[in-house]
């Protein structure tokens, strides 16, 4: 799956509307309350006139086109430095790799963004991620926006891909602060996955597409109902089949429904928000999986399974995740600030197929509880001065039930880290970065450079592995223009 | 034949340049005449202010954030010449550059006309009053008497008794406090440009400032 991206502030938006960054973000890609509405009018408040025009009989709109293509080139640079070499992913230790990375560019994104028409508004990204070393389809977001005559109810319809793009506050999903992530040993870059989150943020670009209707409430009372499915990019069977779920790692089965509302309340330079989610997954891992069913029928016809999950019989796992995130703002004459964040409580039944005590199958069981719980907490608080200097300390904390089969090492999925960031804007389009992460956990309560993992074949006899062996420094750079 | 030729060529010709200069003077004439919406400057008055202005100074008027002015109330004249300057991009304090040039670079004179008719009947909120009666007090007299030894102007004569404004001199009774208060540094600092301002506030000490802005916020 190509990772998501981060998006943010981007000038077509500015070309379009006349207006500059801060008039829709306190620090991109935080947005403030006029971002917020802009966003949910479907990006198309615009203050030029069309190139192109057309209109019927009605002298109802037929087309309209702007004479500027709103086209952004989004760049992000990164240096990233490891407090410990991680082990040669080829020999055995005292073999070891560089302790530095340079990611150049980290993230190099061509945007299309703004309106479409005069209801219909577009966000179509497409990014070279430079740890993926490709090409591929990113964020994607078009909507249709409409008010009623008094601006008291503001509706649309998103269609996206990536569950949580279409949220316009900012603690929870794909737009959390802080955005700006490079690659860090423990979130797969280098290792392993030592950082386990709940599913709500994993169904991103090349795995769904969802459609949804919202409406917004006198500025205040947000509403949304979404339900996603599953899109898997680049697979070379015409529908989702045992090979796109092993490239994949899983898919969405049927639909996914999501619910979203949200409080927001503004006074004088504050504006406050209170929200909460939830989401139904029916989910098909992938994992090394055989049914009985299958090895008998395939022993019949003289074939072999390979272990991998299939559609049918198809193992699935339900998970319910439940959200309350918060945002509070202080959007001052020369200081921002910002608090917010979320927890979601996420509990994961697994299929009966897969669980050691009910396992049916031919090869291993999978998971050891037949219900796994994890819980997120993230919590941010941002500082800006005159939109110049600035920086912001996060701290994530995630804890679960200890699941030996499915997680590994000592079966806990927990993690916990630190991000301390200081950041220079000397225009608001280039933005340097200095960033420490800082790990007290990583999941299995060991280091990427742990025994079981399988980018280290080599690395046993690595000593002394911990999870600090993870803190990265980062120098980063983002731009657009 | 070859007569009729010419003639074709130079009616087309003819033909060609009338098209030209027709669509040259519609174009100076101002292409709102033409244009058909969502072409922002064709927009009526309750269009514009439902898309534009209403998400930062508020449907009625009366903005949330004091980074925005209150327009409820405030007079016609003084709105529109704000308007006007914004489109020329002859007002240029940070806000009136990252917000205003934008909105204000394509509205018409008609749409100018009609958004400070709009928010000029809006009715008038109230000042957010003092908590320091005594810094009031000081506010009052200045505001009312200024300080003739230092050259320094009344506010009312170009504001009014009660801060009610006069013709292009805004209104200043119920406006935000912490704008007020911006504004008056902005002026001393040149960075929103009007002589009689900045001649007035560079006169007087941040002390005194403080004090008319606080006065100002009982209007």
């Amino acid at each position: 799956m190509l990772a998501a991206q981060p998006a943010r502030a981007i000038p077509p938006f500015a070309r379009q509307t006349g207006l500059a960054c801060e008039a829709c973000h306190t620090m991109p890609p935080e947005l403030t309350a006029f971002g917020r509405r802009f966003k949910l009018s479907g990006y198309t408040l615009t203050t030029r006139p069309p190139l192109v025009n057309d209109i019927d009989d009605h002298k109802k709109d037929t087309l309209w086109l702007t004479d500027l293509p709103g086209i952004a080139v989004l760049a992000q640079m990164g240096y990233d430095h490891y407090d410990r070499a991680p082990p040669d992913t080829g020999q055995p230790y005292p073999a070891h790799a560089q302790s530095d990375t340079l990611q150049f560019p980290d993230q190099f994104s061509l945007v299309y963004a703004g309106a479409v028409s005069d209801k219909v508004g577009a966000w179509l990204q497409l990014t070279y991620n430079g740890q993926a070393g490709s090409v591929g389809i990113d964020n994607i977001d078009i909507r249709y926006s409409d008010h009623t005559s008094d601006n008291k109810w503001v509706w649309g319809v998103t269609a996206n891909n990536y569950l949580t793009f279409q949220d316009v506050w900012n603690g929870i999903g794909s737009y959390t602060v802080p955005n700006f992530n490079t690659v860090t040993l423990s979130s797969g870059g280098v290792g392993g996955t030592g950082t386990s989150g709940p599913i709500l943020n994993a169904l991103g670009p090349g795995s769904v597409a969802g459609i949804g209707a919202y409406a917004f409430y006198n500025d205040s009372l947000y509403f949304e109902l979404s339900a996603y499915h599953s899109a898997v990019a680049g697979g070379n069977s015409p529908t989702i089949d045992s090979v796109s779920l092993a490239a994949n790692g899983g898919a969405v089965d049927r639909f996914a429904p999501y619910a979203r509302i949200a409080y927001e309340r503004d006074w004088g330079y504050h504006s406050a928000e209170i929200g909460a989610s939830a989401l139904y997954v029916n989910w098909i891992p992938s994992v090394g999986y055989i049914s009985r069913q299958q090895q008998a029928a395939a022993s019949l016809a003289g074939n072999t399974y390979t272990p991998g999950q299939t559609f049918n019989p198809g193992a699935i796992n339900r998970y319910t995740d439940l959200s309350v995130d918060w945002q509070y703002q202080y959007n001052g004459q020369y200081n921002i600030f910002s608090f917010l964040g979320h927890v979601t409580h996420e509990r994961q039944q697994n299929s009966d197929q897969l669980v050691a005590a009910s396992f049916t199958g031919a090869s291993s069981p999978i998971y050891t509880n037949p219900t796994d719980t994890l819980t997120q907490f993230l919590v941010t608080g941002e500082y800006f001065r005159n939109r110049r200097y600035g920086g912001l300390v996060s701290f994530t904390r995630t804890t679960g039930t200890y699941d030996p089969l499915a997680n590994g090492g000592n079966g806990s999925p927990a993690n916990q880290y630190e991000t301390f960031e200081l950041d220079y804007v000397p225009w608001l389009n280039v933005r340097f970065i200095l960033q420490y992460d800082a790990y007290q956990v990583v999941a299995n309560n060991q280091s990427p450079f742990n025994l079981s993992n399988a980018n280290f074949p080599n690395s046993p006899g690595f000593p002394n592995v911990k999870a600090s062996d993870n803190n990265t420094w980062v120098v980063g750079l983002w731009m657009d223009f | 034949m070859r007569k009729l030729a010419v003639t074709s060529l130079g009616m087309a010709a003819i033909a060609l340049g009338t098209i030209a200069i027709a669509a040259l003077a519609v174009r100076d004439a101002h292409s709102a005449t033409l244009i058909v919406p969502p072409d922002p400057s064709t927009k009526g008055t309750q269009a514009l202010v439902n898309s534009a202005c209403s998400k930062c100074h508020g449907q009625y008027g009366v903005s949330i954030s004091p980074l925005f002015p209150i327009l409820a109330g405030q007079l016609p004249g003084y709105i529109e010449a704000e308007l006007k300057l914004f489109r020329l991009r002859g007002r240029s304090d940070p806000r009136g550059r990252a917000f205003m040039w934008g909105i204000a670079r394509g509205l018409t004179d008609e749409q100018i006309k009609g958004v400070a008719q709009y928010f000029s009947s809006q009715p008038a909120v109230k000042g957010s009053g003092t908590s320091n009666p005594a810094l009031a007090g000081k506010g009052k007299a200045m505001y009312e008497n200024g300080a003739p030894d230092r050259d320094i102007e009344a506010c009312t004569v170009c504001h009014g008794h009660s801060g009610e404004g006069v013709n292009t001199q805004p209104r200043l009774a119920g406006q935000h406090r912490d704008y007020v208060s911006t504004e008056m540094f902005l002026y001393r600092n040149g960075l929103r440009e009007n002589k009689v301002m900045q001649h007035v506030t560079e006169k007087m000490t941040d002390d005194e400032i403080a004090a008319v802005v606080d006065y100002v916020s009982t209007l």
